[in-house]
């Protein structure tokens, strides 16, 4: 049954959505979006299962580059404001609000 | 696509396996939101992204099951570790990690949790695939990405470069070593943005006139 | 498997302005790494204008030779009129922000130095610079050519993350006020990332539903699937929130006045043009081949998007004290507008061709008017850098005729005033609603611009009609400044007297509509 796949996907996606929400730590904030991203491939893998065909397999290995790429770009940043502002707290990033 | 649906009960081996996955995924997803030990939610990370690893390698998907082992667990994971250290994070707990709102959160995760679900279980409640081996080896993964797929594959490498180069742009600290003795007392200037009960002398920059590209260069540049 | 594989078929032809782009881009990084550091400004410079210029004769060349109508490289771009007429806004745009971006003392010195520290001040009196921001830029623009050309949606996908990839990065990359300029680049990072994660299971679900991720097959299974229409509604709305985010619709807007505030401003200008341009191409490209069969139950909800992003956009930039988050609000409520010309598809070819030619040419009207603004904004500097506090803009008519007269022209061009490239813009998106049946739309729309053209023209008078501090700011045109703001009243002042060549252009363009 693949139903159930589809089913654990949508709720990691969700507890991840929610991390990202509620998470102050720009870090864990990223983790949080990793975790989406996981349940994103979770399902391609299972339509890819499902529909027959290869290509949710290939977008779920895209996909994981491109998380690599990300977590590069944001981890320097992150970590380049932290040398700025000595924490990696998201509330502090305070200055820009109208 | 679809055969006819084998009863629920007894389960096969492969649904017991797929639901311990999907007990441990599911519970240390968790456990990365709610943790209140940032090192600790890295680790609950390994735990929850290797049982998807277990996961897709019940669904046949080997290539992306070990691709995940490789770049989730042994990659990406590390990197936000080194991001944890070099961000000097606490290791332990540290209060106020979270917003305060965990009860809304809560309530607004679980309504979304079931729309969530219900759609998916009205869409494929009838769907049953009968899983056999084969069909995500490398070879024919391989095959396809290199035929249908090879266009977006090279704007990924493209992704790839652009991402390096960035990473380089904002932690390399050496622009020019040029009187690398002149600035001993460098870091402790008065200047840096006030977070004044922070004891510690800064990582990186001090040491970065003279032992040039250490640090967070070099970590940012092994995840790319 | 033998182990040989049928070699794909890539037009490389056709995809010629993006190789372009791209392997200027790597040739960029080779450059930085071999050259040395003196000589790498001299390489960069006239090497990333002549990629953007020979992308865009190769462009309009193309564009001469003939338009193909079937998908490219595997079916994963597809390059038609639409997509040629966006590819050659993007690259003019693209040309004249890097003679804005190569003007000094936009970026930072050394990107890894604390702000205020020695080391800082080491690498300004060493006057060491980023070369590698023009490679990045490319990198930047290639992706804005890729995204609204992606003819599959895992192919848009990557092209958006290679567009997002290095602006994130170049966000933070401010000269002055470095704070809130990294403050900007984590902001738009996580949202950003944040973002594509909902594209991406938007885009899961609608793979789910049809069983690809390719335009046309999804839209072909919009017919022949059946009984799971939730799934795809959901899939429908996720990936509208990813792309909705890009464009900075409300309610997906919080980042776009922070980021745009916090960038280097020629970065801003080049966020602002191409990056919207890209992104409308590639939300017009998913909701009329990928879902124009569905097109009666988005439209309510893309009503609805138009017409908060309007109103929202008006209604915040009149509180505003800055001038960059006042022209960020105003690029708000102008993704609004423009989103009045995605609800404007009709049931017919004609109908359909008209509003997408006026969105084009709503698209290179904006995008010209837009960059030239920032560029004024570069302009007016302060001590401590560029003067965004309005208060600071007093008086400027006083001080700086010029300056201050051709910010105004670009203001009224925003706020529609006749005569100007907006007017035309606002009126073509308009009437192309009205044809179909989006009225109530249209009066939202003019009665946002009325309110919008209140804090244009607040700044005007601020400008002409009130007296000039003592210490006021100073006015300081570099050579690629100057530039740039000729280019951009030439286009304005052109565009809002003789649109016609290009209201032609963008007709002919749009007349064979997207691929399918």
């Amino acid at each position: 049954m693949t139903t159930h796949y589809l089913v654990l996907s949508a709720l990691l996606f969700v507890i991840g959505g929610v991390g990202v929400l509620v998470r102050r730590n720009a870090i864990v904030v990223f983790m949080c979006v990793e975790l989406m991203l996981n349940a994103c491939n979770l399902a391609f893998v299972t339509f890819a299962r499902q529909n027959g065909n290869l290509d949710g397999q290939v977008i779920a290995f895209f996909v994981m580059i491109v998380a690599a790429a990300e977590v590069v770009i944001g981890l320097a940043i992150i970590v380049t404001i932290f040398r700025t502002r000595r924490s990696a707290s998201v509330d502090d990033v305070n200055l820009l609000k109208y | 696509m679809t055969s006819q649906v084998p009863d629920l009960w007894p389960p096969s081996a492969q649904e017991v396996v797929f639901l311990l996955l999907g007990v441990v995924a599911l519970g240390s997803a968790l456990l990365v939101v709610t943790t209140r030990q940032l090192v600790h939610a890295a680790l609950w990370l390994v735990v929850c992204f290797g049982a998807l690893a277990g996961g897709y390698l019940v669904l046949t998907a080997e290539f992306v099951a070990w691709v995940q082992v490789l770049i989730y667990v042994g990659a990406i994971v590390v990197l936000l570790l080194f991001g944890i250290m070099l961000t000097r994070a606490p290791i332990g707990r540290s209060a106020g990690l979270d917003s305060g709102n965990r009860v809304t959160a809560a309530t607004v995760a679980v309504g979304t949790a079931a729309v969530l679900v219900t759609v998916v279980v009205q869409g494929f409640a009838t769907a049953y695939t009968p899983l056999e081996p084969g069909g995500g080896a490398a070879a024919t993964l391989g095959a396809s990405i290199f035929r249908s797929w090879v266009l977006p594959f090279e704007a990924l490498s493209v992704l790839l470069l652009a991402a390096l180069i960035g990473a380089i742009v904002l932690s390399r600290t050496d622009i020019r070593p040029a009187n690398p003795a002149a600035d001993a007392g460098g870091p402790a200037a008065p200047t840096t943005p006030p977070h004044p009960p922070d004891p510690a002398p800064p990582p990186a920059d001090g040491s970065g006139a003279t032992a040039g590209e250490t640090g967070s260069g070099r970590v940012s540049r092994d995840g790319g | 498997m033998n182990g040989t594989i049928p070699a794909p078929t890539i037009e490389y032809a056709l995809l010629a302005p993006m190789l372009v782009v791209f392997g200027a881009a790597i040739i960029g990084v080779l450059v930085e790494a071999f050259a040395p550091r003196y000589l790498r400004s001299a390489i960069h410079k006239p090497l990333t204008l002549l990629t953007l210029a020979g992308a865009f004769v190769i462009t309009i060349w193309q564009a001469r030779t003939g338009i193909p109508t079937t998908p490219s490289a595997m079916g994963a771009v597809a390059v038609d009129g639409p997509a040629l007429f966006i590819w050659g806004t993007i690259l003019v745009l693209a040309f004249v922000s890097v003679l804005l971006i190569n003007d000094e003392g936009h970026f930072v010195a050394s990107a890894a130095a604390v702000p205020g520290s020695a080391e800082e001040e080491r690498a300004l009196t060493e006057g060491a610079t980023h070369t590698e921001v023009y490679p990045l830029v490319l990198f930047a623009v290639g992706g804005m050519l890729l995204f609204p050309a992606a003819n599959d949606l895992l192919a848009m996908f990557v092209a958006l993350e290679v567009m997002s990839l290095p602006l994130y990065l170049l966000c933070g990359l401010a000269r002055r006020r470095r704070l809130l300029s990294q403050e900007a680049a984590v902001k738009y990072f996580l949202l950003g990332a944040f973002s594509s994660a909902f594209f991406l299971y938007g885009t899961a679900l609608l793979y789910g539903y049809a069983g690809s991720v390719d335009l046309a097959k999804i839209n072909t299974a919009l017919g022949s699937v059946g009984g799971q229409d939730t799934l795809l509604y959901i899939g429908v709305a996720m990936l509208g929130v990813g792309l909705l985010f890009k464009i900075g619709a409300a309610p997906f807007q919080a980042w776009k006045p922070d980021v745009y505030q916090g960038s280097p401003t020629p970065i801003t200008a080049l966020m602002a043009s191409g990056t919207l341009v890209a992104a409308f191409g590639a939300l017009l490209r998913v909701f009329w081949v990928a879902l124009g069969g569905l097109e009666w139950s988005w439209t309510p909800i893309m009503w609805g998007v138009a017409i908060l992003t309007m109103v929202v956009g008006a209604i915040l930039a009149i509180t505003q004290t800055d001038i960059k988050r006042m022209l960020a609000y105003s690029s708000i409520a102008h993704g609004g507008f423009l989103l009045i010309g995605v609800v404007a598809l009709g049931n017919n070819q004609q109908q359909n061709a008209s509003a997408l030619s006026a969105l084009l040419f709503y698209l290179v009207a904006y995008g010209f008017t837009t960059v030239g603004a920032f560029a004024v904004v570069t302009t007016v500097r302060d001590a401590g850098g560029e003067a965004w506090h309005l208060s600071r803009w007093a008086g400027l008519g006083k001080r700086r005729p010029l300056v201050a007269v051709v910010f105004s022209l670009f203001l009224l061009a925003f706020a529609g005033i006749p005569l100007t490239s907006g007017f035309f813009g606002k009126y073509a998106v308009f009437q192309a609603a009205v044809a179909a049946g989006a009225t109530p739309l249209v009066v939202v729309g003019v009665v946002s611009s009325a309110i919008a053209a209140f804090f244009y023209v607040r700044v005007i008078v601020l400008m002409f009609f009130s007296d000039p501090a003592a210490d006021g700011p100073s006015v300081v045109i570099p050579g690629g400044t100057w530039a740039v703001g000729a280019v951009a009243v030439l286009a304005t002042v052109v565009l809002g007297v003789f649109p016609q060549p290009v209201l032609d252009l963008a007709h002919t363009a749009a007349q064979s509509l997207f691929v399918r």
